[in-house]
């Protein structure tokens, strides 16, 4: 096990046996879907350091020891080599040799707790409950919580993310050309970004002369005057991170370069109210003041907009939405995307955001460039 | 065959009304709403998600990115289709599938697009309706789902009663598997030329995913072996040199069909190699209408022997495929299924062993009343 690995596992998995002990549990059992949702925090994860491929699970005891479950069985080699568990083992039926690990980890599972057992499908749920004889208490915030700051090692695995999409993104406007489907770009820009080391890339691209949101790249033939959004998303070292871009292919409207300004100035406007101590409700307020002072305050909602940023795993989820109702104090050490994505009447609906990390001065853009509006000349 | 799961698929997903027109689906929801007659039941309702979605795709051809997708299919009148969309992203969504009235079932749109649906359904009499793909479903829609139907509706597996998609592939769904088909043989035969290249399996990989991506395909997987075909692994971006031979699998969905090979490739063929491909024609000319997968498990067994199935294939020479990577049956050695015309399987034979070496190869086939029509083959 490398130094890297060894921090690691002293942080999270010694962080969750104190958990249990201090809180006089047995056992924590964290499952994964193998879903890899980019907006939810994985705690196969957070706990292994192993993406798992299929449902698998984590087991721990009070006492700090740890294994690693996994599915299909021939992904035995790979996950044990990743995972920082004391024991790893790989299997076709997870219910079997989850009950067998609680068994020799001396588990008693009404006094453990659970992470993550309500988002499997409802059939294995059901086996696995069948297999423990019953289901531990939910406690389905707890990696995500214990995962919330971001260690110094998963921050610049963040800011290479964030390299990568800056350089995917600079990809994009070399490549796009009137007469290319978006299908094919957001092919040529995915690949490339796979090639600078992204294990993933939640990727949405589209384009519209006049867009209502953005979507997964279509069959559409690219023209002049089309607006291009972008929301290019790679994730590196179990780290995503997102930036927004808006792209035209010929010279824009003005109103367009108008209304895309009123973005901006959002955008900064969150960064400067995003100190820690403060709430997200403070920074979507920050984010809204700014398109209300412009006269679109009855635009901030659904369907013209979703919410002004959000979490992103596959660590945590932390600090969730960036939306008003969310109270959640903001802590250094955070990492979200901010973007006050919005639709206006105007210009369509336009994208600008940053992979952002909490300091006690305000939200640090880690992107290089803040988005800006780019012109593909023709 | 199991492999990474995305967090989100970018291929275009647009509904392909010259390849699978609404009366393509009509006759298929004709043929559900006779089992629903069968059964009583005046609606199915049917769930798929990122990774599972092959009976709700072969209804609706709603195919769900991120989250979920469920389709409320009535005995009679207008179908339904909740996804796990906002409001905002509603648009795009209608554009994805022949069903009309397309809408939010997320957070608190649930209630709203979900309940109200079976008010026309409801009868003095509690009513029992049938579910498809329930059991990938989290345990907090399910409660959610019978929260909301209350005490007039019953919900009933039909996954056990209903085999959806069928096995027997239909005139168009064979037509998508031959288009998916070709550009997977494409993108192996980049996968080998590059690799022959570069030495690189991942590199080699990343070609034939982006070559089959530029061609349209809605997912690309892939697998690559870094120790010369004795383990397989997904992607990691790492692109180390690795010596030969080359070991690996792409999988690609076109019009929300898939198709998948192995390749294998190396200057010297090893004694794996060479019995892998015998094998290979062995099942193959083992295929015909009324076999049995475990026989068909067995034609493979002896051809490989003294070796065993590669471990990386879990004790399958074979699976149905199409609008899943892995349709049923399995051809594992207790299946007692009977293979039936126009079924299409992927077939397959690997070795693992240290002195002969490391092989997989695979093919598709159709099955044919003549016996096996070979779709696609590993490359040579």
């Amino acid at each position: 096990m490398d130094e890297r690995i060894a921090v690691r596992k002293n942080i999270r998995l010694a962080a969750a046996a104190k958990y249990l002990a201090n809180n006089n549990r047995d056992g924590l059992i964290a499952a994964s879907n193998g879903l890899n949702n980019f907006l939810e925090s994985n705690a196969v994860y957070v706990l292994s350091g192993c993406r798992p491929m299929g449902e698998s699970a984590v087991v721990l005891d009070r006492d700090g020891r740890s294994t690693l479950i996994v599915t299909p069985a021939w992904d035995a080699e790979r996950a044990a080599a990743l995972s920082w568990t004391d024991n790893t083992i790989a299997t076709d039926d997870l219910a079997a040799a989850l009950a067998s690990a609680v068994g020799t980890h001396h588990i008693a599972v009404p006094r453990s707790l659970s992470i993550g057992l309500s988002l499997l499908g409802s059939g294995i749920a059901a086996r696995i409950e069948a297999a423990l004889g019953a289901l531990p208490q939910a406690a389905d915030e707890f990696a995500r919580d214990l995962a919330r700051i971001r260690t110094a090692e998963e921050l610049k695995a963040a800011e290479h993310a964030t390299w990568i999409a800056e350089r995917g993104y600079e990809h994009l406007l070399e490549c796009a050309r009137p007469g290319m489907r978006e299908y094919e770009l957001a092919a040529e820009l995915y690949c490339f970004t796979k090639k600078l080391g992204a294990e993933d890339n939640f990727l949405l691209m589209s384009a519209s002369q006049h867009n209502l949101a953005v979507r997964a790249a279509g069959e559409r033939i690219l023209d002049v005057g089309d607006i291009i959004l972008s929301e290019i998303t790679p994730c590196y070292r179990g780290q995503f991170a997102q930036i927004c871009r808006t792209t035209v292919i010929g010279e824009p409207r003005p109103v367009v370069r108008e209304k895309y300004a009123i973005l901006q100035d959002a955008m900064r406007a969150g960064l400067e109210a995003g100190r820690a101590g403060t709430t997200v409700a403070d920074v979507t307020h920050a984010i809204n003041g700014v398109i209300s002072q412009a006269g679109y305050g009855d635009y901030c909602r659904p369907p013209y907009m979703r919410v002004r940023g959000h979490g992103l795993g596959i660590t945590s989820d932390r600090p969730g939405d960036i939306v008003d109702s969310n109270g959640r104090v903001l802590e250094a050490g955070m990492v979200f995307v901010m973007h006050p994505n919005q639709y206006l009447p105007e210009s369509g609906y336009l994208m600008c955001g940053e992979p952002v990390v909490v300091t006690d001065q305000g939200c640090r853009a880690l992107s290089a460039q803040l988005a800006q509006l780019d012109v593909i000349p023709v | 065959m199991r492999t990474m799961q995305p967090s989100v698929t970018i291929g275009s997903y647009t509904w392909a009304q010259d390849r699978l027109p609404s009366d393509e689906f009509e006759l298929r929801l004709a043929d559900l709403r006779a089992a629903m007659e069968r059964n009583s039941w005046p609606a199915v309702l049917v769930y798929g998600d990122v990774r599972d979605h092959a009976a709700l795709a072969y209804l609706s051809n709603f195919i769900p990115r991120v989250r979920w997708g469920m389709a409320l299919l009535p005995r009679s009148g207008d179908p339904r289709l909740l996804c796990a969309m906002s409001t905002r992203d509603l648009p795009a969504m209608r554009g994805l599938t022949w069903i009309a009235d397309v809408r939010s079932g997320m957070g608190p749109e649930w209630t709203k697009a979900f309940d109200p649906w079976f008010e026309q359904l409801k009868t003095d009499q509690p009513l029992e309706l049938g579910t498809l793909g329930f059991d990938l479903m989290a345990p907090v829609l399910v409660q959610a789902a019978h929260r909301s139907l209350g005490e007039h509706f019953t919900l009933l597996h039909a996954d056990d009663i209903l085999t959806v998609p069928p096995e027997r592939k239909r005139p168009r769904e064979l037509t998508m598997l031959r288009a998916s088909g070709k550009l997977v043989e494409s993108a192996a035969k980049r996968f080998v030329e590059s690799w022959r290249k570069s030495g690189e399996p991942e590199s080699a990989a990343l070609d034939a995913e982006r070559l089959a991506r530029s061609l349209a395909a809605q997912d690309v997987r892939t697998l690559i072996s870094l120790d010369g075909g004795r383990t397989l692994t997904p992607f990691a971006g790492r692109f180390e040199k690795i010596a030969g031979p080359l070991v690996g699998y792409v999988a690609v969905k076109l019009a929300g069909y898939w198709t998948d090979v192995f390749v294998t490739a190396d200057e010297n063929p090893s004694p794996a190699a060479r019995r892998v491909a015998a094998a290979l024609d062995a099942l193959i000319a083992a295929v015909k209408p009324g076999t049995r997968a475990g026989d068909l498990f067995a034609v493979v067994a002896e051809a490989l022997a003294p070796y065993s199935l590669h471990p990386a294939l879990s004790g399958n020479a074979g699976h149905g495929i199409g609008l899943s990577l892995d349709e049923p049956p399995e051809f594992c050695a207790d299946s007692e299924t009977e293979l039936v015309e126009d079924g299409v399987y992927a077939l397959q034979a690997g070795i693992a062993d240290a002195e002969a070496g490391n092989a997989i190869v695979s093919a598709i086939v159709r099955n044919t009343a003549s016996g096996a029509e070979v779709l696609l083959r590993s490359p040579a």
